[in-house]
């Protein structure tokens, strides 16, 4: 440390308390969760170090591997979705509209719900007998009786997917607004006089200059949508025939039924996966070349 | 002209769609909150209030309680989280420092564990400190898991702002931390009210934390708090439920539509022109 | 710096250290409604002033997996609260094998509890675990058939069918009849979807010789012939014989089936007790017309319920055992059983309650449920049932929703759980 110089180390004072509470709150438990994976870690039998022996258990478990698969598969379908649904709201709302403010406090709504609640809200929708999907389709004539919602697995994860991107859209709308405000009007207006319209404008002018946050956006989207369980715990519990289980779900499971070793071991495969795919967006993006 | 009026129809088409993905299910909700069952679809109307009385009035329901830890909790977590952010990113996006992409990945690395594996090491550090149900035992966890997302939030707003702008003032005479709060800031102020408005919300919604960290109406936050209207066989109170909620959306709403003029107003045109 | 240095060294010293110092106050850990934990909260008080202990209740969520989550963290982490707790009966397995249950023998033999009130059969198959008592009963759950009375008098049914094809013959034809008026009728509800629920129905169809969730030499063996044919049945009920509503193998739980059945729109229903008092009460639809009897068997079989409920039990980390006895006996007292029945029409543990003539004029039904609980039966007690159970959930699921024929999905099943039974060798 003294091979610094004062004005060297004087950068570090500024990150010093973030790496105090992440160290505390969240590296703390990560260290012992890495260390539980590689233990017999179960309630009812003795502990012991069997290095990686949960691993190579899960590899040949196949209610694992199902639900790996199906959580990459909700990934590739609901991020885009929620991409593509929350920079679309951040454009309209970016605009000069008639009750912007209120419009704004709307989108908001769906990600202020606790997602405890709003996956209940959704369960109600899908109700068979009288939730409001079915009484939307039978009174606009679409269908002529009530349709089982969670009832195929195209179904059930359909249905997951649009309660999560309803959810989580907002948080999309949000960042891209925010990024969208600080594009320097002036820039567009230049566009504008050399005759660009508007999409031209939009997708040649303004999505390059706000691509920090949309990286940024879709990064962390995807890492939560690696962790989805809240809506999936409320509407189908995994079901109809485990076909819905995410991972998270999984690990949650060995974890009540008392091996926290094994769920562990599930928790560090989903963080390798996630830090994989972060480090390809990365690595495409070019990130470090906009700090 | 035609392109102004593909544009407009464009516009309506998605305003329209908006509107209508955002507010239905929230509508839907309201309309539970307010009919005596939530069959009214099929059933028939029966309007009532009963619902909200018994959110609001009943003392073993502890609503009110909830709610009040859930605002304390949530906007001191996203103060301190937003402050400790911008400080971080300012230092890694202004400052000459080794190792910056380092912190910046393994703070982005760290936030991608799943939760539920972690919980039980947060409930022994927090029942260590002597904190389980109490403010604090939320309050630190929730800064450490928000913080990831608010740094990387804030790193990329700081990028966008010209960097001409604070050596000039640089040049004036200012110090760093002069060059944070008196340049920085006020440019960056959407990017702030949006970080703030996100952790809050973040910290608002949590549930598994707040579950095993907390035991009763002392600390325990909404989320958990209306988990617990449910009846033995899973008999759910959809109307008190669904009131519970729009009454925990309000606070929301307000500090979105208080701090939405910040999030618009908060960026003046000369700044950015450097 | 010194400071950022030594916190999370202060903070790795509090973990080893332990606990910090104490203060003594008996910890009651239990979820539930909130009339429900109103009526625990009154119990708790009475408790306080009548022994002189001071007491006080830990509210948790319903949801059975996030009550059981609350009570596992702290008691893996060996801290002292909770010190008493209520457990569903599926979870007691798991928490004695992990050492977590103080054994009640010695505190019955020293005080000459008498163990006489309580079912036997339901000490024995769920609370005793490696010769120790580790649990009782607080309330008693089995599965049971509603009908409706007035619909089977309408079409001149005299007695309510014991066996399946009889059962299926009389549900078709109400249904027939009743479509005319109510498009929306279906003869029987049941619990389908991929939840513990699912687990309980299927042991009860399972009532061939040979059913159920077989265990030998540390094997499981699910896919029977009597299985096979229990699960051809639930899938046949809904997609061949079209008495069941497609979505009782994705919404069913218990709620669901009981609404469905409460708004009129069925016949018979598969549920635990607690819907008697829902559907008898002032502004249900089906007040006056319901029925309880046992579910129908394969014929040549007899009735099999499946036994549910909570039991209580104390923490082996407990710093205030002593008192948590104290509270387990108050809890199964006589009054306090008579009291929580009568307000939330719960099923007391203790047989005198059930020829209460108090408690009698208020639930006459409770007469021929004393008789079902003397049959029940419980599911294996292992201590990994969850895991057990959470795979065949899923092929289940998937065999009653037709996507998977039963043979193969008790094939898949019991492959996967033998695998799984592996590491806990």
């Amino acid at each position: 440390m003294s091979v610094l110089s004062k004005k060297e180390y004087r950068p570090y004072y500024f990150i010093a308390p973030l790496l105090v509470f992440i160290c505390l709150f969240i590296l703390l438990p990560i260290v012992g969760t890495l260390f539980t994976s590689l233990m017999r870690d179960v309630t009812f039998l003795p502990q012991k170090f069997i290095f990686l022996g949960n691993y190579s258990d899960l590899l040949r478990d196949e209610g694992f591997w199902r639900s790996m698969r199906f959580t990459l598969f909700f990934i590739a379908v609901a991020v885009p979705l929620e991409m593509l649904l929350g920079t679309a709201f951040a454009a309209l709302l970016d605009m000069e509209l008639p009750m912007r403010g209120f419009l704004r406090a709307c989108v908001l709504i769906p990600w202020a719900i606790p997602s405890a609640i709003s996956a209940k809200i959704w369960q109600l929708i899908y109700n068979y007998s009288y939730g409001l999907a079915n009484f939307l389709i039978t009174h606009l004539g679409l269908s002529q009786g009530p349709v089982n919602w969670l009832g195929s697995e195209g179904g059930a994860f359909a249905a997951i997917v649009i309660a999560d991107v309803w959810k989580t859209a907002p948080f999309v709308t949000l960042l891209v607004l925010a990024g969208l405000q600080a594009v320097p009007h002036d820039l567009r207006l230049q566009a504008k006089i050399d005759r660009a319209n508007f999409a031209q404008i939009f997708f040649r002018v303004t999505l390059p200059l706000i691509k920090p946050v949309l990286l940024v956006a879709l990064l962390f989207r995807t890492i939560d949508s690696l962790r989805i369980f809240d809506v999936i715990y409320v509407l189908t519990n995994g079901g109809p025939g485990g076909s819905t289980a995410s991972a998270s779900l999984y690990a949650y499971k060995y974890f009540l039924g008392g091996d926290f070793g094994y769920g562990s071991a599930v928790s560090v495969l989903l963080f390798a996966v996630a830090f994989g795919m972060s480090c390809l967006y990365v690595k495409v993006s070019k990130f470090e070349s906009e700090i | 002209m035609k392109e102004e009026s593909v544009k407009k129809l464009l516009t309506t088409l998605t305003a329209v769609f908006m509107i209508g993905f955002a507010m239905t299910p929230f509508l839907y909700m309201l309309f539970t909150s307010v009919n005596a069952k939530p069959d009214f679809l099929e059933a028939g109307w029966l309007f009532t209030l009963s619902h909200y009385r018994d959110v609001l009035g009943a003392d073993s329901l502890h609503f009110l309680d909830y709610l009040k830890n859930s605002i304390l909790v949530s906007a001191a977590a996203s103060l301190v989280t937003v402050f400790i952010a911008s400080i971080s990113a300012f230092a890694i996006t202004r400052l000459e420092m080794k190792g910056k992409l380092f912190v910046l990945f393994f703070v982005l690395a760290v936030s991608m564990f799943p939760q539920v594996s972690m919980i039980g090491y947060l409930f022994k550090i927090m029942t260590a400190l002597g904190l389980i149900n109490t403010y604090p035992a939320l309050i630190m966890p929730y800064i450490a898991w928000i913080l990831p997302l608010s740094l990387w939030i804030l790193v990329s707003y700081f990028s966008q702002i010209p960097k001409e702008l604070d050596k000039a003032a640089i040049i004036d005479g200012c110090n760093e931390w002069q060059v944070l709060f008196k340049v920085l800031f006020p440019v960056a102020l959407p990017g702030i009210f949006s970080t703030l408005l996100l952790s809050f919300i973040f910290a608002f919604n949590e549930f598994i934390f707040a579950l095993i960290l907390t035991t009763d109406f002392n600390a325990r936050t909404i989320p958990v708090g209306i988990a617990l209207f449910e009846g033995l066989h899973g008999q759910i109170p959809w109307g008190q439920i669904m009131a519970a909620s729009v009454v925990t959306v309000f606070p929301i709403m307000i500090m979105t539509l208080v701090f939405q003029r910040h999030i618009i107003g908060g960026l003046t045109k000369g700044a950015v022109k450097g | 710096m010194n400071l950022k240095l030594l916190l999370p060294l202060f903070l790795a010293f509090a973990l080893a250290a332990g606990c910090a110092p104490e203060k003594k106050e008996l910890v009651f850990a239990v979820g539930g409604a909130p009339s429900e934990l109103d009526e625990w909260e009154s119990v708790i008080e009475d408790f306080s002033r009548e022994k002189g202990i001071k007491a006080r209740l830990l509210r948790q969520p319903t949801d059975s997996d996030q009550r059981r989550q609350g009570i596992l963290i702290p008691l893996k982490a060996r801290v002292r609260n909770p010190d008493v707790f209520l457990m569903d009966i599926a979870w007691i397995g798991q928490f004695a094998a992990s050492g977590w249950l103080e054994d009640l023998n010695p505190y019955i033999n020293k005080e000459g509890y008498d163990l006489g009130k309580f079912w036997k059969n339901i000490l024995d198959s769920a609370d005793t675990f490696g010769g120790e008592l580790v649990a009782m009963p607080v309330y008693i759950d089995a599965g049971v058939l509603y009908y409706r009375r007035d619909l089977l008098e309408k079409y001149g049914v005299k007695k309510v069918p014991e066996h399946w094809d009889e059962f299926i013959a009389v549900a078709a034809r109400i249904q027939e009849k009743e479509r005319a008026q109510n498009p929306k009728f279906f003869a029987f509800v049941w619990q389908g979807a991929q939840y513990e629920g699912l687990v309980c129905d299927f042991l009860e169809f399972a009532t061939m010789e040979g059913g159920g969730i077989g265990l030998s030499g540390g094997k499981i063996k699910l896919d029977t012939p009597a299985n096979r044919a229990a699960a051809g049945l639930m899938r046949d009920l809904i997609f061949k014989h079209k008495i069941s509503p497609p979505n009782v193998f994705t919404d069913m739980k218990e709620e669901e089936a009981r609404l469905f059945f409460q708004s009129g729109n069925a016949l018979f229903e598969r549920n635990w007790p607690y819907a008697w008092g829902l559907h008898q009460a002032g502004d249900s639809p089906v007040k006056g017309k319901v029925g309880i009897a046992r579910i129908p068997a394969f014929p040549g079989r007899s009735s099999v319920s499946t036994l549910g409920g909570w039991h209580i039990g104390i923490s082996r980390f407990s710093d205030a055992k002593s008192e948590a006895w104290e509270f387990l006996k108050y809890a199964l007292s006589r009054g306090t059983q008579k009291k929580l029945s009568l307000a939330l029409g719960w099923n007391p543990a203790r047989k005198d309650v059930y020829s209460d003539p108090e408690v009698l004029a208020k639930y006459p039904h409770f007469r021929a449920l004393s008789e079902v609980f003397s049959g029940a039966k419980s599911r294996p007690q292992l201590p990994y049932y969850t895991q057990v159970s959470d795979v065949l959930q899923r092929y289940l699921n998937s065999a009653v929703a037709a996507k998977t024929d039963p043979a193969s999905a008790f094939g898949s099943a019991e492959k996967e759980i033998n695998a799984m039974m592996e590491r806990y060798k």
